[in-house]
């Protein structure tokens, strides 16, 4: 049955077929038969058996960071998590039951998350596996790591704050998500999640006058895993109350001689510090930095506290014995102050104090470690996050006073030691002004922020360019400083970035140079009135002026390039030898006897019928070529003939002769070219053409001669 | 070139006064337009306040009580003033401010436009048009500490669908956000492109979440929980159960778990009666993200929104019967 998207099914456990650890499978076989005699014994039928073996293999002492799907809180956060129990959530889902719990029901997980404060217990890292467990505690079975991280606990402590062996198995779960709820399935796989949830809210500690504190918690997923591990936490709930208290965080001061102090900084040696509060000898617990501590389980604690230099007179405490003295009493330094130390008030009790590392400050160690041993639970996963409070975001989004910018409230309260703020109905305060001349009067200021909807209709703000212009005088004589001030905050933002004043002045200096060069230009194109054109100075000047000119010159070219050239330069010969009309026949290449008359020639030519083929004879691309040829003919006849009939009258002027003197003229053109359209045919000229004229006068010539 | 200094110094100031630029339609961020585009882009940050000191935008910390949430229209005016400051740095003489004044106009409507385009999700189309109402809040609240990452959704309508809708991030009756800023820890300021209907601030979403609602009593504080149905996931409509805590000093906060049990038992539908497994125990935790609503009721006071100490035009009267004594 699929889940929908944003649905969730919770299982209460998944446990695994097979938990992890190494495994045999034995196979035997056994056979029977009979013979004549009846059954033959099992003893004379073996068959070998065939040993299998397996090892089914899961995290034990780190957790893979590919299974983490999502820590809460997350990691290194800092929040309001005091109403939110942290958990780990797991990508495989049958993780938390894949190992065995002595002592445990078959539902029990191996995995508790576990949150303490800062100082309430450890996290070592780097440590051994072998020395990851409780000392006396041993673990068989493949290790996945060689070195692990632990947590190191105080017995009394895990009876405070671990979870029973009743509440271990409700604090994992498992549950299905839909596959395709990215927020539900954080990036698992599958759509089967493990969760395992802390036992614990990590709430804020408060100050000694009841105000919150922030609090640094860690938070361990721990394994239970191995004999008599299970066993050290509480077998039941001890009593219950319907109220939790708060760490109450005890700020004490503590002197130290400067020697001390340096030591202790630098974690030399722990010597007894001055109290001036005649109170216990204080150690400073969670300095960070501190030496990691990371010797064997059932080694005396590396914080020596048997008193000061019981190890005998070290060259430094020498030394700092010999600055003591010579620091009398009054001048001890108060180089380090403040110490914290988590202390439990209980209703008028004396307060108790709960760090182990203050604790061990008046017990000796050994005795300690009898009383109240450590323990270790192999570390899987560690992180740690800061509590700010347990507010809810409800309660706080519930109980927000609403309202415009400017009031102040439903319920102010009014400040102490001065007057409440004037506010006015248009969102105006009065504030403090001292002028210039040093008086201290009242104006008005109102930020950007309005408590009624701004004026979008008016004219927007003329510019300004000093912010006095700014400055009002309202009726009641108060000056209104609000613009002025924005004004001034602008200008001191553009200053206080030196990268904005340069491109400012860049901008600022490229406009001053566009509007230098139209200055310049307008100087010297003021009296440039070429074709009463309007000259402008700017990229186009260049084109303008080209077009004027062009303009100009083909308006009046003769007055401003000169006439044009002449075809025949006056005064050169032609370079005539002989009969024209030889000469003409010569330079078509045709060789012909001077005595036939040249007219006649000319005259049979004409007569000669042109060959023609219908264009329905030839293929079409013939026909088409044949039409292309044609019409590109017609066409150069008549760009001939439009050319010619331009240039005919200039032609006809010039000297050279006349066409009416007929064939006898030489140079020049034979009278106007007919204009051909280029869909009719060839006009045909009826009247007389040179040639006719020619014959005419021929047989003028010979009745003449007759 | 024929240079007149006479020209010049007569016909600069004119020249710088024509010398308009054009306010084009700006097609990509990074073009240089009426300004450069560095500068363009700073002025913008600068018109949606960024780097304006606190004080000038709440001028007196009465108006910004703890635990409040306080809207406001953005003045334009003001704005304008403070692009003005800008842009008189490095005016020297009269040439300057003669330039200046010319494109000013063509500054201030590029920046309407570019101030839209500010927080614009990548790749997506430019907004053109001019300038509009700007509206905003300021939270100042633990909530703002507490819940980093909280949501803000402002709609131009309201919401037909419950109040616990989820909405996707393109539905096109959500305004956009010019700026969301938390200007101290526990401050967060807030700019709409509009004056919105709705708003919708949500705690942030992590995943499915398990507690209870805590409230302080004296020095401790008590944890409730409102018991669920196993089956149907609904609340029951019983009181809500005093979570136990473990007695005994030193184990603040550690809740025990077996006396829980036993006063979910109270309660059958809970699943508890035939004892607590894993599975019920984690469905009575659950929590989930709240969401609060700002809407704008009908028949709103002004009043009950704004209050102003004093009365302009009595006061006004005031100082001129009193002298200003």
């Amino acid at each position: 049955m699929s889940i929908a998207e944003g649905h969730f099914r919770l299982y209460t456990h998944v446990v695994p077929a097979l938990k992890a650890g190494d495994y045999r499978f034995g196979t035997s076989q056994s056979l029977t038969a009979r013979d004549k005699d009846g059954d033959i014994a099992a003893a004379e039928l073996p068959v070998q058996g065939l040993q299998t073996h397996l090892r089914v293999t899961s995290p034990r002492y780190q957790l893979p960071p590919d299974q983490v799907l999502s820590t809460y809180p997350p990691a290194g956060t800092e929040g309001a998590y005091g109403s939110r129990l942290p958990q780990v959530v797991i990508k495989r889902r049958t993780l938390p039951w894949e190992r065995a719990v002595d002592g445990g029901g078959d539902g029990t997980p191996w995995l508790a998350v576990v949150v303490f404060a800062e100082g309430e217990a450890e996290v070592l890292t780097n440590v051994p596996v072998a020395q990851c467990v409780s000392p006396g505690v041993q673990l068989d079975g493949p290790v996945d790591v060689e070195k692990g991280s632990c947590l190191e606990i105080r017995t009394s402590m895990v009876a405070k704050i671990m979870p029973t062996r009743k509440d271990v198995p409700l604090l994992a779960h498992a549950r299905e998500v839909n596959i395709n709820d990215t927020e539900l399935m954080l990036g698992d796989d599958d759509g089967f999640l493990a969760v395992v949830i802390a036992n614990r809210l990590p709430v804020a500690a408060r100050n000694a006058d009841g105000t919150e504190a922030p609090v640094k918690y860690h938070a361990v997923l721990v394994s239970l895993e191995g004999p008599g591990q299970f066993t050290t936490l509480l077998p039941k709930s001890p009593p219950a109350k319907s109220l939790t208290d708060h760490m109450v965080l005890d700020l004490r001061t503590t002197r130290y001689a400067p020697a001390d102090y340096d030591h202790q900084l630098m974690d030399v040696k722990v010597s007894t510090p001055f109290d001036v509060n005649g109170g216990f000898p204080v150690r400073i617990g969670g300095l960070p930095g501190g030496t990691p501590h990371v010797d064997g389980p059932g080694a005396p604690s590396a914080d020596d506290h048997d008193g000061p230099h019981a190890d005998g007179a070290h060259a430094d405490t020498m030394a700092a014995t010999a600055y003591r003295t010579v620091m009398s009493q009054d001048m001890v330094t108060n180089a380090y102050s403040g110490t914290g130390s988590w202390k439990k008030v209980e209703a008028d009790k004396g307060a108790e104090y709960l760090s182990v590392d203050t604790g061990t400050g008046f017990i000796s160690a050994g005795v300690l470690e009898i009383l109240d041993p450590k323990l270790r639970f192999p570390a899987l996963l560690h992180w740690t996050f800061t509590s700010i409070g347990d507010l809810t975001f409800e309660l706080l989004m519930r109980e927000a006073d609403s309202g415009l910018l400017g009031t102040m409230g439903q319920h102010p309260t009014l400040p102490e030691g001065r007057k409440p703020p004037e506010v006015v109905e248009t969102g105006h305060v009065g504030l403090d002004q001292r002028t210039r001349r040093g008086d201290l009067v009242r104006a008005w200021y109102r930020g950007p922020l309005l408590p009624h909807p701004a004026d979008l209709t008016s004219p927007r703000l003329t510019l300004a360019h000093t912010g006095d212009q700014l400055r009002t005088v309202i009726p009641d004589g108060r000056e209104d400083l609000s613009l002025a001030s924005a004004f001034e905050i602008g200008r001191l933002l553009a200053l206080s970035q030196p990268s904005m004043v340069a491109s400012l002045l860049r901008w600022r200096q490229l406009g001053y140079q566009a509007a230098r060069i139209g200055a310049l230009w307008d100087g010297i194109l003021e009296g440039l009135d070429i074709e009463d054109m309007d000259f402008q100075a700017g990229k186009f000047l260049g084109t303008d002026l080209g077009r004027a000119l062009a303009r100009a010159i083909s308006k009046n070219p003769a007055d401003i390039i000169g006439p044009p050239r002449e075809v025949l330069t006056a005064g050169t010969p032609m370079d005539f030898d002989g009969d024209p009309i030889r000469l003409v026949t010569k330079g078509f290449g045709i060789d012909i006897a001077t005595d036939v008359s040249m007219v006649n020639i000319l005259d049979g030519l004409r007569s000669v019928e042109v060959p023609r083929m219908p264009l329905a004879d030839l293929s079409s691309m013939a026909r088409t070529k044949a039409l292309a040829g044609a019409f590109a003919q017609v066409r150069d006849v008549t760009l001939a003939q439009l050319a010619s009939g331009a240039l005919s009258s200039q032609i006809m002027t010039r000297p050279g002769g006349s066409f009416d003197g007929g064939a006898r003229g030489v140079g020049g053109i034979f009278g106007g070219v007919p204009v051909v359209g280029p869909h009719e045919q060839a006009m045909v000229d009826k009247r007389p053409d040179a040639l006719d004229r020619a014959l005419a006068g021929q047989h003028d010539q010979e009745e003449d001669d007759e | 070139m024929k240079v007149d200094a006479e020209v010049v110094i007569k016909d600069l100031p004119l020249k710088m006064r024509q010398l308009k630029s054009v306010a084009v339609t700006v097609t990509d961020d990074d073009t240089d337009s009426a300004v450069p585009q560095e500068l363009r882009s700073w002025l913008v940050r600068l018109r949606l306040l960024e780097g304006v000191p606190f004080a000038n935008l709440v001028a007196d910390t009465e108006l910004l009580p703890p635990e409040s949430i306080r809207w406001f229209y953005l003045d334009r005016r003001w704005t304008d003033a403070l692009v003005q400051g800008a842009l008189s740095v490095g005016t020297v003489n009269s040439d300057d401010r003669t330039h200046l004044a010319a494109q000013y106009k063509a500054i201030r409507d590029e920046l309407d436009q570019e101030e839209r385009n500010y927080r614009r999700l990548p790749g997506t189309p430019r907004f053109g048009g001019k300038v509009e109402a700007v509206s905003g809040f300021i939270l100042r609240s633990q909530a703002v500490s507490g819940w980093p990452g909280l949501h803000v959704r402002a709609f131009t309508v309201d919401p037909a669908e419950s109040d616990d809708a989820s909405y996707p991030d393109d539905d096109p009756r959500r305004m956009r956000l010019l700026r969301l800023e938390r200007l101290a820890p526990a401050v967060l300021f807030c700019m709409f492109d509009g004056i919105p209907q709705v708003v919708h601030l949500e705690e942030p979403r992590q995943g499915v979440q398990f507690g209870f609602d805590m409230t302080a009593v004296g020095s401790s504080s008590r944890a409730r929980l409102q018991a669920r149905n196993r089956t149907t996931f609904k609340d029951l409509n019983v009181p809500k159960v005093d979570v136990p805590f473990r007695a005994g000093s030193g184990s603040s906060g550690v809740v025990d778990i077996e006396a829980l049990e036993k006063e979910l038992a109270k309660h059958p539908a809970t699943g508890a009666g035939d004892g607590l497994d894993a599975a019920e125990y984690a469905l009575q935790l659950i929590r989930f993200p709240y969401r609060q609503v700002f809407g704008d009721p009908a028949e709103v006071k002004i009043d009950t929104v704004f209050k102003a100490t004093i009365n302009y035009p009595s006061y006004v009267a005031q100082q001129f019967i009193t002298g200003g004594g």
